[in-house]
């Protein structure tokens, strides 16, 4: 942690020293236009070159710029970033993550463009919100970045894939949508199949923060109030996961259910790959996963266990005994296009940006009877393989978007492989059709990266993770809760606590 | 008339317990790579639901013939390439050509360049003054930038120093008395007694040019300059969204998945430090106490 720390001031104190050297602001704010100007972007990084993909010459073609493309490395990514933009890079734009844009911002290195996008990219002005655009400003209106924000607002990240055909043989006929369902389902496979397969497996421990931490399942959470690490009560208070209501009944739940045998022995021990390995080697009946999930362990499936796409079925988010279920919108800014001050084309850049939107369907998705055809009901169907080939990478050369109708466009992506297609039309379309007063606002989801949360949050996630692993496999219990909060507090919780209240209270105060 | 020597019950013991301590700790070493190399060739669906453990499962080639047509793969082997052979003569001709010197007793000021040698070696200048000084010279995105930094390893410069020391003078004397100058005495008579050090440190040479992922990271830019360190790297990062672009694309192959691409990906890879082993072996052994010993 203290290494981490370190690690930021550092990049910090690099990058001020590096602006103070490299101050002069280049003038990029009159429009050159297309041809005679070539734009300079960098990346995210990904295992294509975006300047050999087919993309760069669909993007060429319809906005008239040449641009070249370049990628920020796998890992040390802040440090190359940081480095690069002190010692005077000559990138006209940066895709940057929340953490990234913050680390630029506040140490001075970025354009504002508010002029820029009043002359040049209305389009991208209109399609945003305005939570969207006030994510991406400081406190006096300046916008230092264009925000992109994440296109399906209510999606069901994390739920569990389960085995039909075994649970068909087993006597269930429904899938369960309420916790007590959910348990009476895990006990009758139990009774029925005693220790030939793994009832549950998980956790699906799919990113390296956020939800994507969690060793309890989103979809199982929900069912007791708990929908985020960092919660907000109806009086605008901030509280942690182990302060909610539910809480305890949950961590009781899952010790229930280790001791009933329902769940997988090695819970504590597995990691998103050792679940999935188990589901598709036909090891355990139902799993925790995410879309991602499926499409690697569903082809396996059906190559090796012989069965169809029908042997499959899906677990949503779960109700609890009472009826409620909170399980968190996925509406968050994620990612900032930023123009650096040195840049001697902003004015063509945000011009660019600005084609790009105008031609948002074209460039995202493709040409409709070529790359995709609606369907009845209006949503976008992609035609394979032409759709993987062509704009199968579009999602990288994406700087902004029209919000509303992104939301639309979107789903055909997901839609290109039919086993992530099946998971996300049976847990996120049937919960946003059939209940979708389930999903709650995600209280930070225009929060930039702030100090003490970078800081101490991966610590707290894992101290909170280790806690609920021992009181799952009966080490510790829910009794033992002020062992957990003394050390909430010597990681700096209460800090983080006390920054994001101000930042709750400053943001959605002068709304 | 070979004598069988009888170990006596206690060396016995000692030589099985050696063998079963060494026969485990080799094992550690090579199934994990054997894992990989199986999962490698391994069907993908095998592979997913993990049921290859050190033999490959329905055998099958397309997943590394897919990393050597279809990803830069080779691209990157060849930079890397570049960038060890280039790298390590350089740095053996500087290395040679600063040791030479400072192992000569009658070289004016040898005190104290040796001592900016030994104050190099500890204190390092850092990485940001470094990346200003690369940017500087125009090296950004070039070989040079991944090969200058290391041009002179002042520790490896030391272990030749102190060999050199240790060579008898009357061999350079008579060379000497013969006419020859100092080129032709350190390329004819003192390189050629040198062969062990120099063998040792190239190879160590070698091996901090071909595992150097950070420098090639820092000072790289462009994809067509990545190094096989960084490639690598970026291939266990992105491969499940290879995978999964290669689903549903025309290039579909049913035994490409995330976990075989990268154990093709890295089973590729060590083939050149797997190829050149068996040459370079016994100078690793030396390596270790070559040049430590003066005289």
């Amino acid at each position: 942690m203290r290494k981490r720390q370190a690690a930021t001031g550092l990049l910090c104190g690099v990058l001020a020293a590096g602006m103070l050297a490299c101050n002069a602001q280049a003038d990029g704010s009159e429009l050159k236009g297309p041809g005679n100007v070539t734009i300079k972007r960098l990346g995210y990084n990904v295992a294509f070159d975006p300047n050999a993909d087919v993309m760069a010459d669909v993007i060429k073609d319809t906005t008239g710029y040449d641009a070249e493309y370049y990628v920020l490395p796998a890992e040390n990514t802040d440090e190359k970033l940081v480095m690069e933009v002190a010692g005077g890079a000559d990138y006209d734009c940066i895709q940057v993550s929340p953490n990234q844009f913050q680390i630029l911002m506040s140490q001075g290195a970025l354009l504002g463009l508010n002029d820029l996008l009043d002359t040049y990219g209305q389009d991208i002005k209109n399609g945003m919100s305005e939570d969207t655009w006030r994510a991406a400003s400081d406190s006096d209106g300046t916008i230092y970045g264009i925000p992109y924000k994440y296109p399906y607002d209510q999606e069901v990240q994390g739920f569990m894939a389960c085995r039909w055909d075994l649970m068909q043989a087993a006597g269930i006929t429904e899938i369960p949508k309420t916790i007590d369902e959910f348990h009476d389902c895990l006990v009758k496979l139990k009774d029925y199949y005693g220790d030939q397969y793994i009832i549950f497996s998980g956790p699906y421990l799919s990113g390296s923060e956020g939800n994507g931490t969690w060793v309890v399942p989103e979809s199982l959470a929900c069912a007791f109030g708990i929908y985020s690490d960092w919660m907000v009560d109806e009086d605008g208070s901030v509280y942690y996961m182990t302060e909610a209501d539910g809480f305890k009944d949950m961590v009781e739940f899952l010790s229930k259910c280790n001791e009933e045998g329902l769940i997988d022995p090695d819970w504590v021990v597995n990691s998103a790959s050792t679940v999935c390995e188990k589901f598709s080697g036909g090891k355990s009946i139902i799993t925790s996963i995410n879309r991602n999930g499926l499409g690697t362990t569903v082809p396996a499936m059906l190559e090796t266990l012989g069965i169809s796409m029908d042997d499959l079925n899906y677990i949503g988010a779960l109700k609890g005994s009472d009826g409620t279920c909170k399980f968190m919108k996925t509406e968050a800014v994620n990612q900032y296009t930023v123009i650096l001050k040195s840049s001697e084309n902003a004015a063509d850049v945000v011009n660019w940006i600005n084609l790009k939107e105008q031609n948002q369907l074209f460039i995202n998705i493709g040409e409709e009877g070529v790359h995709f055809n609606y369907a009845e009901d209006g949503s976008i169907e992609p035609i394979n393989p032409i759709f993987a080939d062509e704009r199968g990478n579009s999602y990288w050369y994406i700087d902004s978007t029209n919000e509303e109708e992104f939301k639309k466009e979107w789903p055909a992506r997901v839609r290109k492989s039919e086993a992530q297609w099946a998971g996300f039309e049976a847990v996120t379309i049937k919960a946003n059709e059939e209940t979708p007063e389930i999903f709650v606002d995600n209280p930070f989801a225009f929060k930039p990266a702030t100090e003490k949360y970078s800081k101490y949050n991966t610590a707290l996630s894992n101290s909170l993770n280790d806690f609920i692993l021992q009181i799952i496999s009966g080490t510790k219990s829910y009794d033992d809760l002020e062992t957990f909060q003394s050390d909430f507090e010597a990681k700096g919780g209460e800090e983080v606590r006390t920054e994001l209240q101000d930042w709750y209270q400053s943001f959605y105060g002068n709304k | 008339m070979h004598k069988k020597i009888k170990l006596s019950k206690s060396n016995l013991l000692l030589k099985v317990v050696a063998y079963v301590v060494m026969g485990l700790l080799a094992a550690m070493a090579i199934l994990p790579c054997l894992h990989i190399i199986s999962k490698a060739f391994s069907r993908g669906a095998d592979v997913t639901a993990g049921n290859v453990v050190f033999w490959p499962k329905g055998f099958q080639l397309e997943t590394v013939w897919y990393v050597l047509t279809k990803t830069p793969f080779l691209n990157a082997l060849k930079n890397s390439l570049i960038v060890t052979i280039g790298g390590t003569a350089i740095s053996m001709f500087t290395t040679i050509t600063t040791a030479y010197p400072l192992s000569k007793p009658s070289f004016q000021g040898r005190k104290v360049f040796t001592l900016l040698y030994v104050i190099s070696m500890v204190f390092f200048g850092g990485m940001i003054p470094a990346y200003m000084v690369v940017r500087t010279l125009g090296l950004i995105d070039t070989y040079a930038a991944c090969i200058l930094p290391f041009a002179i390893v002042q520790f490896n410069m030391f272990i030749v120093k102190n060999y050199f020391e240790g060579l008898p003078e009357e061999v350079e004397e008579s060379a000497w008395l013969d006419g020859a100058g100092d080129i032709r005495t350190l390329t004819r008579i003192v390189c050629p007694m040198s062969t062990p050090v120099l063998a040792t440190v190239s190879l160590l040479y070698a091996i901090t040019y071909w595992n150097n992922y950070f420098h090639a990271m820092m000072y790289t830019k462009s994809a067509g300059m990545q190094t096989m360190q960084v490639y690598l790297y970026n291939i266990i990062n992105n491969s499940q969204e290879f995978a999964e672009n290669l689903a549903s694309g025309s290039g579909f192959m049913a035994n490409i998945t995330s976990e075989g691409l990268v154990a093709a990906t890295v089973t590729l890879s060590i083939i050149p430090i797997v190829l050149l082993y068996p040459f370079v072996a016994r100078f690793m052994v030396q390596g270790i106490t070559v040049g430590s010993v003066k005289g």
